[in-house]
């Protein structure tokens, strides 16, 4: 069991810089998922917490113990490689006994613990099975099992399942899941999908080109992203961005989308919008939340794609472009034709035109 | 075409056009492979054919003829008697049995250095790799000259000595062969350098990753990670190796011409000196059929490990 602490965590090489000033508290037996695309600076971030990088600047704390001068085999970090590196010239066996043989534990005691272990996680039959022609999922098992048994306060895992078809990622994401609630350690899982991480993780950290952009649970970041690349990046399809303008009419501030309409703004919005300079606003929603049967705006109907359980509606007008996610049972709109449909106006987030940062002041 | 439906009775028929495209591919085929048959299978079969003759080009009759001088299997009773072939056999194997392990342990012991990096390293590498490069012939006379009694060697003993070191190392029967080796290892050490830092540098590095965060030392992981990894580029290093030392000749014939006496006479150099002082062709035939026996027993069995090698 154990904390670990990101301070001010830097990494450059050469000019190019992997990650800037991240500040990272993963909680005792916490489930963290360091979420991003390519590029971002999640395996970096995951390799200094390993020891296989150097920090150019900044801490790394396991407990309140700096460990940036620890070398990785002391750290007491489980690593299950994206690839899973298991040692394809040894049995089953020989690859978990790996670990507690380098370590000088008693043949007696390695017996013993590999027999607990491949009871755990059912790999007693194949136990004595050479690990060259095994599947995907035992493999995995095996490479959890491997760095699991020598009881590391800290799991690190990257992208483990970035190898595995569509189909087989469920039943993996639900393994690796229960294997955790087993273990009960701090596991820091690297991944690009957000699915995985919005299924697995306790909290997600999501990064783009190095920089930490938000942190929080699953629904804090899908609901209330820090900014317009975290609105995007969550939900599949992100949220919608529209350009928008502030209007006041009377005692009501509404927010305007030149030729689509215009929203009302709830209360909480009116007073985070005083922070603005000019008029201009980024206006957001959820393609989930389009309401069908409401009013106020209107947008031209492009392609209408029919995927099983829901509709993705793809909307346009002039230079704005929005999606709308419908379920299967309401009247789908016409393509090639105007669509009216309203947004509620608490599912309605705004972001700061330059910076693209979430106004404040959440209605949550 | 696919075979993915082999579990019906069915599909059998689908392979039917299959087979009649490879027995017309063979047919096409067929000229160029008897060709290749031909110059790999005639030499060893004139050599089978003329080692049970007594034919020699001095005969005066030509080869296809030889079978007028047969002699069935003399030649190899003959052989098997040879006390000088089998001195020559095993000094050639002792040989073998000397600077094959000394040059992979220097080899591997070099690629551990070069795999990782260090300042100078290309320099380094490329000097290492001129041995190597250096015609026999050329190591031959450069190694003649270092051996001489008033040569570069005993000068450099003689810096640990009170007295100036005289040896004659290359008339000495019992130091000739040292010489002989030392020069063998010379030269060849870098080869088995360069075919064991290639086997090295492909040990995936996240094995090796994995080793260490699982506390691996470097002994551990050196043996139980990066060595059975190179199982197959070790065999061919090792086989290259072990058949090249039976064609070891041309450095060792210009540094003692198989002498003082026979003290450093090897295979090769025993069969040309048959061949060339002696004139017996056929019998060289024999001798060079139980070498080519003997190196394919070594390849077979070197590509036999290999591929057990390649399943894991």
């Amino acid at each position: 069991m154990s904390e670990i602490v990101l301070e001010s965590l830097g990494k450059t090489f050469g000019d190019f810089t992997a990650l800037a000033d991240m500040n990272l508290t993963i909680a005792n037996g916490e489930f963290m998922a360091l979420l991003g695309p390519s590029g971002c600076g999640k395996s970096t971030t995951m390799n200094m917490i390993a020891g296989m990088l150097r920090p150019s600047c900044g801490a790394i704390r396991f407990n309140g113990q700096d460990v940036v001068d620890v070398p990785m085999a002391k750290r007491g970090v489980g690593f299950v490689f994206q690839n899973y590196a298991i040692f394809t010239h040894m049995s089953v066996r020989e690859n978990l006994a790996y670990g507690l043989r380098a370590q000088g534990v008693p043949t007696a005691d390695i017996k013993k613990r590999i027999q607990a272990f491949a009871e755990l996680l059912q790999l007693e039959s194949m136990l004595n099975r050479r690990a060259a022609g095994l599947s995907v999922n035992i493999l995995q098992r095996l490479a959890i099992g491997r760095s699991a048994i020598l009881e590391p306060a800290i799991f690190l895992l990257d992208e483990p399942l970035s190898n595995v078809d569509a189909a087989f990622r469920a039943v993996m994401r639900s393994e690796l899941k229960s294997l955790q609630g087993q273990f009960g350690q701090t596991m820091v899982y690297v991944t690009h999908d957000q699915l995985e991480a919005m299924t697995m993780a306790d909290r997600i950290a999501v990064m783009d080109h190095g920089k930490l952009l938000q942190v929080g649970t699953p629904l804090e970041i899908y609901n209330n992203p820090a900014d317009t690349f975290v609105a995007k990046f969550i939900g599949a399809p992100g949220m919608n961005i529209l350009q928008g303008r502030l209007s006041q009419s009377a005692d009501v501030a509404s927010v305007g989308v030149p030729g689509v309409g215009s929203i009302p703004l709830s209360p909480a919005l009116q007073s985070a919008v005083r922070q603005l300079t000019g008029p201009e606003v980024q206006v957001g929603f959820r393609p989930e939340q389009v309401n069908v049967a409401g009013a106020g705006l209107t947008m031209h109907v492009g392609l209408v794609e029919r995927i099983g359980a829901r509709t993705i509606v793809h909307l346009e007008r002039g230079e704005t472009t929005a999606k709308a996610v419908l379920p299967a049972d309401v009247a789908l709109p016409k393509a090639q034709s105007d669509w009216t449909f309203a947004v509620p106006q608490e599912d309605i987030r705004l972001f700061d035109p330059k910076s693209g940062q979430a106004l404040k002041a959440r209605t949550h | 075409m696919t075979n993915v439906s082999t579990m019906t009775p069915v599909a059998d028929q689908p392979e039917a056009p299959a087979k009649s495209g490879a027995r017309l591919g063979l047919w096409l085929t067929l000229p160029a492979q008897l060709l290749v048959l031909f110059i790999a299978l005639f030499p060893i079969l004139m050599q089978v054919y003329i080692s049970l003759t007594d034919w020699s080009p001095l005969d005066g009759i030509p080869w296809w003829r030889a079978h007028e001088l047969w002699i069935g299997l003399l030649n190899y009773s003959d052989l098997i008697a040879d006390s000088r072939f089998w001195g020559a056999m095993w000094r050639t194997l002792f040989v073998m049995a000397v600077c094959v392990p000394v040059q992979f342990l220097l080899g591997l012991g070099l690629a551990v250095l070069f795999v990782d990096d260090f300042r100078g390293k290309r320099v380094l590498y490329s000097t290492l790799l001129v041995p190597m490069m250096v015609v026999p012939a050329v190591a031959g006379y450069m190694f003649f000259m270092l051996f001489q009694s008033g040569g570069p060697v005993n000068d450099l003993l003689s810096i640990f000595t009170s007295d100036p070191v005289r040896i004659a190392w290359l008339s000495d029967p019992d130091l000739a062969l040292i010489a002989v080796m030392v020069a063998d290892i010379w030269q060849w050490t870098p080869l088995m350098f360069l075919i064991l830092l290639a086997g090295m540098i492909s040990v995936p590095q996240d094995q090796q990753m994995a080793a260490i965060l699982l506390g691996a030392s470097w002994w551990r992981r050196f043996f139980t990670i990066v060595l059975p990894r190179m199982k197959s580029i070790i065999i061919i290093a090792l086989a290259i190796r072990v058949i090249e030392i039976f064609k070891i000749f041309d450095t060792l014939f210009i540094m003692t011409g198989g002498g003082p006496g026979v003290a450093t006479e090897t295979i090769s150099v025993y069969i040309y000196k048959v061949t060339q002082q002696e004139l017996i062709w056929s019998y060289v035939a024999a001798i060079a059929l139980a070498i080519l026996i003997v190196l394919s027993v070594v390849s077979v069995f070197a590509i036999k490990r290999m591929q057990r090698g390649q399943e894991t």
